[in-house]
């Protein structure tokens, strides 16, 4: 009979042990949140939207595991954690890749706009080879106004260097040097009609 | 004996709850739920967030809802585990799920021809309105407008390859802020070339000139701004045509000096001047009693400043059309040698805008 009690504690105690001493890994939630958060406020979203979507969906997997865990009878958050922690750390890995990203954007962008501010300023050295004065060419003074033009899209652009909208930079500054690759072109026609 | 028995059945019990807990097989999760997340992370980077934001967020609502159901399966014993239902509600999610995908899609085909159509509109709209502001010299600030417009275009182009039709579209709604501004510049000119009363009398000028070439045996000049065009007549027939070359607001009447442009009007040769700075010239009598007229009413109603003066010295000389003049107007020198021999002093020379209503100007700003 003493057997049979010890044999029921000793069940009993590991039923105890097996449903109770499991708890919620709350630290690991909270830590993978904070962990996508910074990696958000670094600029996750804007420089790595689909890693920060994957980090968000994978935060969630984690929590339905959780969820699982929660509703059994014997708890085992042992899967949710490693979920957790590989949110956490890869979360924590974008977050130092976003300045090279960022750094990327910028040296990309600058280059695009060096690019399109000589381009608009070889077709200005352009129009200063051009006749002057009353020889002007109607088609030069057109054409002016359009580097004028360009010149205003150039000021355009290095106003969202300064904001870091780098991306739209470029797109500005790649579309100004095709622009003025062709006013070149037509100055330089024009040019060489009057010769 | 008995105490035997009893552990002998209590260990019996313990081992078939062991084998229950950890030796039966748990029923197999549906493949669907995984499907059905990779569906939404598809949706998502299809745009369904952009273009069908309430329809994803009911299909988000609905695959949450379904793995809740998923999850309390899971959470049961392995024996108890029925994932049946859970794949149907799956299966449904993933079918609504392909038919917001293929919505998505179609939207995606439609705006991308939407723009692609507003994309030549513009094309087609700013090809013309740089001709014409070629054509009357109008370059400045319509000009610099017109190729703001040509960039924020580009941008379009570059943003629907991308598949950005949202930004696309952004950008497309300020283009015609910007063509409007440059037609707006060069409406005033243009106007006048489309305006049949003023075609009218400008016909009118040109019908009396004629008839004067007609009636007196002489020579006779008519030119046309829009035409490019000196035509000079001889006993009321066109006798030769040349080229001409007119000044940057060669297409406005001139109404003071300075204003680089062409006066309109009813004039007649007073000087001929075999050296001129422009190889040989013709100078007529501008301002003539109309411009004086027109003149001092402008100064009266403030439309020009008290200072400035009528002007004077226009001439019809050489140094080639391509030049861009004061407001005189230019021939090729061979042409100028031609027509200096041809006139004398007192030849009439009308100049006007258009003669005809059905003109370049006119057909193409009903397109603008």
């Amino acid at each position: 009979m003493k057997r049979l009690l010890i044999s029921l504690t000793v069940a009993l105690a590991m039923m105890f042990v097996l449903t109770s001493c499991a708890k919620q890994p709350t630290q690991e939630m909270n830590d993978s949140k904070a962990a996508i958060d910074a990696a958000i406020a670094e600029g996750g979203e804007k420089y790595a939207k689909e890693e920060v979507k994957k980090l968000n969906d994978d935060l969630t997997a984690a929590m339905d595991e959780i969820k699982v865990q929660d509703g059994k009878f014997f708890k085992n958050y042992d899967k949710a954690k490693e979920m957790l922690a590989a949110v956490k750390s890869g979360a924590d890995a974008l977050k130092a890749e976003i300045p090279a990203r960022k750094e990327k954007a910028k040296n990309d962008a600058t280059a695009a706009l060096d690019a399109a501010k000589t381009a608009v300023s070889d077709a200005k050295a352009l129009l200063a080879k051009a006749p002057k004065g009353k020889g002007t060419k109607a088609d030069i003074e057109a054409l002016k106004a359009d580097v004028a033009g360009l010149e205003a899209a150039l000021t355009e652009a290095d106003g969202m260097m300064t904001s870091e909208d780098y991306f739209a930079a470029i797109d500005k500054a790649n579309g100004a040097k095709d622009k003025a690759a062709q006013v070149a072109e037509q100055i330089s026609q024009a040019m060489a009609k009057k010769k | 004996m008995h105490s035997r028995f009893v552990h002998g059945i209590l260990s019996t019990f313990l081992l078939i709850c062991l084998s229950i807990l950890y030796g039966c097989k748990a029923a197999p999760v549906p493949p669907e739920v995984a499907l059905a997340e990779t569906q939404e992370h598809e949706l998502w980077r299809a745009g369904a967030e952009i273009y069908f934001p309430r329809e994803y967020r009911e299909h988000k609502a609905v695959l949450r809802n379904g793995k809740d159901h998923f999850i309390a399966e899971q959470s049961r014993f392995v024996w108890f585990r029925n994932y049946e239902s859970v794949q149907k509600e799956f299966s449904s999610i993933i079918s609504n799920g392909n038919n917001l995908f293929k919505k998505i899609q179609e939207h995606k085909s439609s705006k991308s021809a939407a723009i692609a159509g507003q994309i030549v509109f513009f094309q087609n709209k700013l090809e013309t309105l740089k001709k014409l502001t070629t054509l009357i010299n109008e370059g400045r600030l319509s000009r610099r407008q017109l190729m703001t417009a040509e960039l924020l275009l580009n941008e379009v182009q570059r943003l629907t390859e991308k598949g950005k039709f949202q930004e696309a579209e952004k950008k497309l709604r300020i283009i015609p802020v910007y063509t409007a501004s440059a037609t707006e510049a060069i409406a005033p000119v243009l106007n006048r070339y489309a305006n049949k009363e003023q075609i009218a009398k400008w016909r009118a000028w040109v019908n009396d000139t004629i008839e004067v070439s007609r009636e007196k045996g002489i020579y006779s000049i008519f030119v046309s701004k829009l035409d490019r065009k000196l035509i000079l007549y001889k006993n009321g027939v066109p006798y030769k045509t040349y080229a001409i070359g007119l000044g940057k607001n060669g297409f406005h009447d001139k109404l003071h000096a300075g204003d680089l442009a062409t006066p309109e009007g009813k004039y007649r040769i007073t000087k001929k001047q075999p050296r001129s700075k422009y190889y040989k010239a013709l100078l007529i009598n501008y301002p003539n009693e109309e411009d004086s007229r027109q003149f001092a009413r402008a100064k009266k109603n403030g439309l020009i400043s008290t200072k400035v003066g009528i002007g004077g010295l226009i001439e019809i000389h050489g140094g080639g059309i391509e030049g861009m003049t004061y407001g005189c107007i230019a021939l090729e020198n061979n042409n100028m040698d031609e027509l200096y021999h041809l006139v004398d002093i007192g030849t009439p020379v009308t100049i006007v805008g258009a003669i005809d209503y059905d003109n370049i100007i006119s057909s193409t700003i009903k397109d603008l």
